[in-house]
């Protein structure tokens, strides 16, 4: 019995000392991980919107519930002297082994400027080849129209292996773009 | 020269890949590119002589029948405070290496250095230890990748060393090609040390 008591009480001592550690530290940094995203998110818009020099959220309010969700649904790009320069937007579609998510920045007349891949997990060496700078290239002056992988009979060249994350990333470009023009139109 | 013998037991004699076979799951995933090895090998390293330290510091008051729970909560909490502080202060660097920072609590290298070493062994030679088993598995994992990335993308830490003109062998950076290379390698390193002794 004592033993039991004995082993029971240095894991309690244990465990504490570390949950008290680890609560410690995550509140410590958990405001400057948050920080660290937000500029690194900035930093993807900016990369695909050069010409602007602030964004501008665009929300929209759906209720659910009693609850009021807020989304974002694109950014407004501004330059300096508070001229729409373009817009840019997050999409992500699951592609062969994980999220695929993608940054794109388009002009007033709706072609693509940019694209950036800002996270995937995908197959080193295959997938992965989504976040190089060739590929990203593809997608430059295309209206949601055109973007369609080769296979499916459009213009975008697939990565050799790596069909299904090129259609992830296409796919998500294209639903998101379509959507996005309409309700610009709109307004 | 004891001191000397802790620190280089990990490289060769008792190599954690090749010899003792341990870690293997890691090795399986993240040995695609040397990029990734070095990246694993550095944080799975940091880890090891972390929780050496704590481990055989506190070595007597653990009863041996709650040891490995007691083990695995000190290691997943030094795992779990790195991947914080990383996140927040070398917020690229932990872009590169994020992936790999969770694997190395499922590391059985850690979980057995503790074990078979830390536990019965004073402070200074567990940080050897925990160095020299660090550099092993780095060294196994750098030739593991190293192999694979030429083979499978004709590049090396990223760069291109095979003519343009070289059809890279996709099976290398797949898993198939880890355990061929695993397997090959092992065998060779094995006949290798046979032949020394």
């Amino acid at each position: 019995m004592n033993d039991v008591v004995k082993m029971g009480l240095v894991l309690l001592i244990i465990t504490l000392i570390a949950s008290c550690v680890l609560a410690v530290i995550y509140q410590k940094t958990a405001p400057i991980i948050a920080k660290n995203k937000q500029l690194e998110e900035e930093k993807a818009r900016k990369s695909v919107l050069p010409e602007a020099d602030h964004f501008q959220e665009i929300t929209e309010q759906k209720i659910i519930g009693q609850d009021t969700v807020h989304t974002i649904l694109y950014y407004k790009g501004l330059d300096k002297h508070n001229r729409l320069v373009g817009y840019t937007f997050r999409c992500e579609k699951y592609g062969y082994s994980s999220n695929v998510q993608t940054m794109v920045g388009i002009d007033t007349l709706f072609n693509i400027i940019a694209i950036k891949v800002i996270s995937q997990q995908e197959t080193p060496g295959l997938g992965a080849n989504c976040a190089t700078s060739e590929f990203a290239e593809k997608f430059q002056h295309k209206t949601p129209e055109n973007i369609m992988v080769d296979k499916d009979g459009g213009d975008i060249e697939s990565i050799t292996g790596a069909t299904i994350t090129t259609r992830a990333v296409t796919n998500s470009i294209k639903e998101k773009f379509i959507d996005i023009k309409e309700r610009l139109i709109e307004k | 020269m004891k001191a000397f013998g802790e620190l280089t037991k990990g490289i060769i004699k008792e190599n954690p890949i090749f010899v003792m076979a341990l870690g293997l799951c890691p090795t399986l995933a993240v040995s695609t590119s040397v990029n990734n090895a070095i990246g694993m090998g550095a944080a799975a390293t940091f880890v090891l002589i972390g929780s050496n330290i704590v481990i055989s510091l506190i070595k007597n008051f653990i009863p041996s029948k709650v040891r490995i729970p007691a083990y695995i909560v000190i290691i997943a909490s030094f795992v779990t405070v790195v991947d914080m502080v990383m996140e927040a202060y070398a917020a690229s660097l932990h872009k590169s290496l994020g992936l790999f920072i969770p694997l190395i609590v499922v590391n059985c290298i850690i979980l057995g250095r503790a074990e078979a070493f830390a536990s019965k062994n004073s402070v200074g030679s567990s940080i050897l230890d925990g160095i020299g088993m660090g550099i092993g598995f780095s060294l196994a994992l750098i030739v593991i990748a190293t192999i694979r990335e030429i083979i499978g993308t004709g590049k090396f830490y990223g760069m291109q060393i095979l003519p343009c003109s070289y059809q890279p062998a996709i099976c290398a950076i797949l898993p198939p090609g880890a355990f061929f290379t695993i397997g090959i390698l092992m065998a060779l390193f094995n006949k290798w040390v046979a032949k020394k002794s």
